[in-house]
């Protein structure tokens, strides 16, 4: 389990999390294109 | 190209090889000659990995794209991060714990040699041919506008990169690309900028990108599933996961860049922070193209971008009426673009609404007249397609001297990373997957080492000789792409039967895959689906197909056992 947690960045806890953040960081381009696509269209 | 830009071209390219030859001063061993020996750290990964996938064709077609088709291409990558969390979790951890030099390797372990030989030639023949076409297509856009011979350009473009990649190998090409992403990226920032300054002098940034959207070419996202629609939400989702899974997963391009990383946590963190840069920097390659068709909205457009086509109907009768017509439409064009501009400014939404109407129709017959003049250029024996041209003929022809050679270069330089690996990896399949498996099983390090420089040097000449018999291919990026779906997922099927289906054997897996492939092929002849899902049709199949031969084979398997 210590092997698991070492290298990682410091803002997060386990490298579950991390991979949370990647998918989160996903849906929020994919919003935030959308808003783009919406608002210069 | 001025003097001045042969100055940069030459001094850029010098210090890429310069600096990838410092880099290999140390002795080898096969390790660290073919996976870098384990010493990279997360973002060296990263920027290596992000390299190897964006080539010269990506700098040219993106905005091209963007140009003719708006940016819905940025969707394509939206299964990359996903792809990045499962290789993250699944593959990498595998592949580190055997101490693979290749990822076919592992094959042999959970299957058996006529597998893992099967997977390497699936991938060593598209590899190769997809590296020829990586170095074809940029050299025929630069000889096309510069006069270059074209056999000299495909010689420069894959050749200068042999030097530092026999001598140095895997490391060479690692620390090369480090130096060659921060070049390609300040020199794409700096092109943008450029057209943002040579649009008319009351239009910024944002006025820019209201004209642009007005003109339906910011339309990123489109929520509508259709399976004959190349670029949507969906297709980018789930046939852009397959195939970004495949490709990372299992093409030793890609594989063989993480591999370099210092351990587990460090290759994961390189690909996972590609997973969150790679979306934004293509929509920012993309976003170029549509500021390049605004500059074009006040600037007279080419009908056809590609000269070497236009110059084999300049003197046709048809194509002078065609000029003659966009010459009118482009004027009209420009003063309602203009007034649509103002009215934005306005804020005014009867007008705005009016002029986009307007604008958007005559938008609609220069497009037509694009398209008539394309007719025209293929009954004449040319090549059509001139997205590929539209980025660079803007560069070569607007922009100030200097940048032209920092862009030449960063076109090279795109090349060289993304082929150089290519070109690395094919050399570790042949031989660690079959000259060492299976012709000269003993010999000394020493001797695969020197067996390694020497397959580098001939995987490059033959990836020369095929990019000078390549012929047209249509928009070059989407070819590559293409070329990789049709094998990606039969690969990427035989690596999640060996992750995630146990009770499957090595004889139900091969002839599944076998099978697989041909189905691929024949759905591809008969052009059933967009090219992005037969990659989830692969995978898929060789699943199917392998827990289907698994009922039948495997009993005889147990049985002879």
């Amino acid at each position: 389990m210590e092997e698991e947690k070492e290298g990682l960045p410091p803002f997060v806890r386990s490298w579950r999390q991390l991979y949370g953040l990647v998918i989160a960081n996903l849906i929020l381009m994919i919003i935030l294109f959308w808003w783009f696509t919406e608002a210069f269209s | 190209m001025s003097l001045f830009d042969w100055i940069v071209l030459a001094v850029t390219l010098t210090f890429i090889v310069g600096y990838g030859i410092y880099r290999s001063r140390r002795e080898q061993n096969l390790e660290s000659y073919l996976t870098g020996g384990h010493t990279l750290p997360w973002w060296q990964v990263c920027l290596s990995v992000m390299a190897t996938q964006a080539s010269a064709v990506t700098f040219l077609s993106g905005p091209g794209q963007a140009y003719t088709d708006g940016m819905r291409f940025v969707q394509f990558y939206f299964g990359l991060p996903l792809a990045m969390v499962v290789i993250s979790m699944t593959f990498i951890p595998i592949f580190h714990r055997l101490n693979v030099y290749t990822a076919y390797e592992y094959l042999e372990t959970r299957f058996d040699l006529r597998t893992r030989t099967l997977t390497a030639i699936l991938f060593l023949v598209p590899r190769w041919l997809s590296t020829g076409i990586s170095i074809y297509a940029p050299s025929i856009i630069l000889s096309t506008i510069f006069g270059w011979d074209l056999v000299w350009t495909n010689i420069a473009m894959g050749g200068i990169l042999l030097i530092y990649t026999v001598i140095g190998g895997s490391q060479a090409v690692s620390y090369t690309h480090v130096q060659q992403m921060f070049i390609v990226l300040g020199g794409m920032f700096l092109a943008g900028c450029l057209v943002v300054r040579l649009l008319p002098e009351n239009m910024g940034f944002v006025d820019t990108l209201e004209v642009a959207g007005k003109m339906n070419k910011l339309q990123t996202i489109n929520w509508k599933f259709d399976l004959n629609d190349r670029y949507n939400v969906w297709s980018g989702l789930i046939g852009g996961f397959f195939l970004q899974l495949s490709y990372f997963g299992t093409d030793q391009s890609q594989v063989g860049r993480y591999l370099g990383g210092e351990t587990i946590s460090q290759s994961r963190l390189g690909l996972l922070m590609n997973g969150i840069i790679k979306i934004p920097m293509q929509f920012l390659i993309l976003l170029v193209g549509a500021l390049v068709f605004v500059f074009y909205q006040f600037h007279e457009a080419p009908l056809v971008f590609n000269e070497t086509a236009l110059s084999k109907i300049e003197n046709t009768s048809a194509y002078q009426d065609l000029q003659k017509n966009n010459t009118l439409i482009f004027e009209e064009k420009k003063q309602a673009v203009t007034q649509l501009q103002q009215a934005l400014k306005q804020k005014n939404e009867t007008q705005i609404n009016t002029l986009q109407k307007r604008v958007l129709d005559l938008n609609q017959q220069s497009t037509e007249l694009r398209e008539k003049t394309q007719k025209l250029v293929k009954e004449k024996g040319g090549d059509a397609n001139d997205t590929n041209y539209i980025f660079l003929t803007f560069v070569v022809k607007y922009l100030p001297k200097g940048v032209v050679g920092l862009l030449i270069a960063i076109i090279f330089i795109a090349s060289m990373g993304s082929i150089a690996s290519a070109i690395n990896s094919l050399t570790s399949s042949f031989v660690v997957d079959i000259y060492r498996r299976m012709w000269v099983t003993q010999a000394s390090e020493a001797h695969y080492v020197q067996v390694s420089k020497i397959s580098t040097a001939i995987w490059g000449v033959l990836s020369i000789a095929v990019a000078m018999y390549a012929s047209r291919v249509g928009s070059l990026l989407e070819a590559v792409n293409i070329l990789g779906s049709l094998f990606y997922g039969t690969v990427l099927g035989v690596f999640v039967v060996a992750f995630y289906f146990k009770q499957i054997g090595a004889k139900a897996t091969f002839w599944a895959a076998v099978i697989a492939e041909i189905g691929v092929v024949i759905c591809w002849l008969l052009n059933l689906t967009a090219f992005l899902w037969l990659n989830v049709i692969g995978c898929l199949a060789v699943v199917a197909m392998g827990l289907f031969l698994e009922t039948i084979l495997g009993k005889n398997e147990v049985a002879s056992r």
